[in-house]
């Protein structure tokens, strides 16, 4: 595998030889078979695949959501296979930002409640947490909407708020999974562009999950998944594909 | 986290689900209500029986009574005979304060041209000090008062004008004025029974010293006078009478009717029951004997009526469960991305119990202002009906329900545990929920 990319060093997400294996009743469903890659900061990387490529089992086992049945996950020089629940979760609060295809805001709070959650978690005291979200939603866009329900608002905003809770806590890595899905392409184009804005300004490493062709093209670099291995990583940037050898 | 977010989201999560919230906090106002309701019958039961006691007499005093058996007993069992020696061993058991022999005699007592009927008792002027009884007016009686009369406090109430029909419920001052005692029972009387058997009773002069504070003790309805005095006037009456028995016995000396036994701490008096009874061979009565038995029927009511209680506030407490298992059903998705956004473990577990908690307390709070809402409907509006069906439990008074503070605070802290306790399950299995598995629920 050619490594050719604008980052240098020591990668920031390291997968090795990871395997999932799904036990359903008798039958062994083979989510992963043995994938490897690294990702470098500022990367921003999109896994692309059918529903039940294995894309998003890759994407929850670098969040540590699952646990790897073989292999070993480094993020940093810290092996997420390795830690229980307890502390996943405080890494997860530290270090990462999620963006999901569902929004999944807390309806009881309010637009800024939401976008401050994560400070809420980390115990940041209100009026810092409160600045820094109303700075972050100004960011995004969504000046004047603070004090709106999510109830109340399109599903383009909605998407915007789940941004703006992602990269409230200036996370190093931040997970999309699908992240346009429940958008028409008009929004889908303002909110990918917004969310690659976004991390670019802060150098911040994206990772992308979609079956969606169109927003590959917001990558740096795109992997292909394919009944659990990955059949091609492609750089977008020059526009000169690697492809690897398909076994 | 810090605990302002979590209670703050608490409060939220609460307040979304109203309906819901509203009826688990009913369960637990009710259940905190009957709980604490039903023990203020409890305590106001109680509460009436002391009252109810006092009113039969000083709870200090043991009233000995020998076995009649002063001829009978063999030369050295002194068994359930009141003389001068066993008086002396009454005194000697622990607890006890003070002894006095008793006699008394029903008679007429005259100030002016009133006059009223009551029992005169014969006592140790110097004893009757450690009795601690209290004067209202005048002073108490010494051993030099000769035919000194202490009066109970409701005597004076007594008198009446024979010859005239005028019951004045104005007590009589009899204070320092001159008495006639007299068992002659138409004292004053202008006309007078025309039987000649009637006695020629001797009437003698006397004075009265003061009157005894105490409304409510066995006191206030006798008189009191220096055993010596009250002696003679005894024997007099017996000369009259032609009555010929002796108190007196050659191997026992001067025998007594009736002793009265002094204790200091009310807790002893049972003990000191027991030794005179069992040891020594009398009769005895005491208040506290009723106490007991009404304490005992009081903790037993009590402990029913607490249980009845009980059973609501556990049933209060499935709900509690109830509604905390369904909103985590609701909330799965919620609590899923809770987790995978970082909010730590403990911190969700910490939100279940603190809704479940807030719950519990809530109700609590809620169910203590209506309990003493529901207290001071029975002992105002509802006394009468309430009270003539706890007469039938065997006790009346000034209040039906009690609700001490104790019992207050600990409801309260008993609901909020009740909830706590209802919430850990549900709490547990919120933490445990895969953060994955919720996600996936869309």
């Amino acid at each position: 595998m050619k490594q050719e990319t604008t980052a240098q060093g020591k990668p920031l997400i390291r997968v090795e030889h990871v395997r999932k294996v799904y036990r359903m009743g008798e039958e062994k469903v083979v989510a992963l078979d043995d994938v490897s890659l690294s990702i470098y900061k500022g990367e921003i990387v999109c896994f692309l695949g059918t529903s039940g490529s294995g894309k998003s089992t890759f994407l929850n086992m670098v969040a540590g959501l699952e646990k790897p049945t073989r292999g070993e996950i480094y993020i940093g020089d810290i092996p997420i296979h390795k830690l229980d629940e307890e502390r996943v979760t405080l890494f997860r609060q530290k270090n990462i930002g999620f963006i999901f295809q569902a929004y999944h805001l807390l309806p009881m709070l309010t637009a800024l409640e939401n976008v401050s959650l994560p400070l809420i978690f980390r115990g940041v005291d209100k009026k810092q947490r409160e600045k820094t979200a109303r700075a972050m939603m100004k960011a995004v866009g969504l000046e004047g909407y603070e004090k709106r329900k999510p109830s109340q608002m399109s599903g383009g905003q909605q998407q915007r708020v789940g941004i703006a809770r992602a990269l409230v806590g200036t996370p190093k890595i931040i997970f999309a999974d699908e992240p346009t899905g429940n958008l028409d392409s008009n929004t889908t184009r303002e909110v990918m562009q917004l969310i690659v804005d976004q991390v670019k300004s802060h150098g911040q490493t994206l990772i992308l999950v979609t079956h969606d062709r169109t927003i590959a093209d917001y990558a740096d670099k795109v992997v292909t998944i394919q009944d659990g291995n990955i059949i091609k990583i492609q750089q977008n940037t020059s526009d000169v594909e690697s492809t690897l050898n398909e076994n | 986290m810090n605990n302002r977010d979590l209670l703050d989201l608490c409060f939220r999560n609460l307040f979304r689900r109203r309906a819901r919230t509203l009826l688990a906090v009913i369960g637990v106002v009710v259940g905190t209500c009957a709980i604490v309701v039903m023990m203020s019958i409890g305590y106001g039961l109680t509460a009436n029986f002391q009252e109810q006691i006092e009113s039969y007499g000083n709870l200090h005093l043991i009233q000995v009574s020998s076995n009649g058996n002063n001829g009978v007993a063999n030369q050295d069992d002194l068994k359930g005979i009141i003389n001068d020696k066993t008086l002396k061993t009454m005194s000697e058991i622990k607890g006890v304060d003070a002894v006095t022999p008793i006699i008394s005699e029903y008679m007429t007592v005259a100030v002016g041209k009133k006059v009223t009927q009551t029992e005169f008792v014969g006592i140790d002027a110097d004893v009757l000090e450690k009795f601690n009884y209290e004067v209202s007016e005048g002073r108490m009686l010494k051993a030099t008062d000769k035919n000194g009369v202490l009066f109970g406090n409701n005597v004076p109430m007594w008198f009446y004008n024979p010859n005239k029909n005028d019951w004045s419920e104005e007590p009589e001052k009899v204070v320092g004025e001159k008495l006639v005692i007299t068992a002659d029972w138409e004292y004053g009387m202008k006309k007078k029974s025309s039987d000649s058997d009637k006695i020629q009773y001797p009437e003698f002069k006397g004075k009265g010293i003061g009157v005894l504070a105490a409304e409510n003790d066995e006191s206030a309805y006798r008189v009191y006078m220096n055993m010596a005095d009250l002696e003679e006037i005894i024997a007099a009456n017996k000369k009259a009478r032609k009555d010929n028995s002796s108190s007196t016995n050659s191997r026992l000396g001067k025998t007594y009717d009736q002793a009265w036994v002094y204790v200091g701490e009310i807790a002893d008096v049972e003990d000191v029951i027991k030794v005179l009874k069992e040891d020594m061979g009398y009769y005895t009565y005491s208040p506290t004997d009723w106490l007991n038995a009404m304490q005992d029927t009081a903790n037993m009511i009590q402990a029913v009526l607490g249980g009845i209680g009980g059973i609501s506030l556990f049933v209060a407490a499935l709900g509690i469960t109830n509604t905390m298992i369904m909103s985590i059903y609701e909330r799965t998705k919620e609590i899923g991305v809770m987790k995978v956004i970082g909010a730590n473990l403990k911190d969700i577990r910490k939100m279940f119990l603190i809704e479940a908690g807030l719950i519990g307390f809530g109700g609590g709070v809620i169910g203590l202002i209506l309990s003493y809402l529901i207290s001071f409907l029975m002992n105002t509006v509802l006394i009468n009906v309430m009270g003539s069906f706890l007469s039938e439990l065997g006790g009346y008074g000034s209040s039906v329900s009690i609700i001490p503070w104790y019992v207050a605070l600990g409801a309260l802290a008993f609901a909020t545990f009740v909830g706590v306790a209802a919430g850990y399950g549900p709490a547990r299995r919120a933490m445990n929920l895969s953060a994955l598995e919720s996600l996936r629920n869309e």
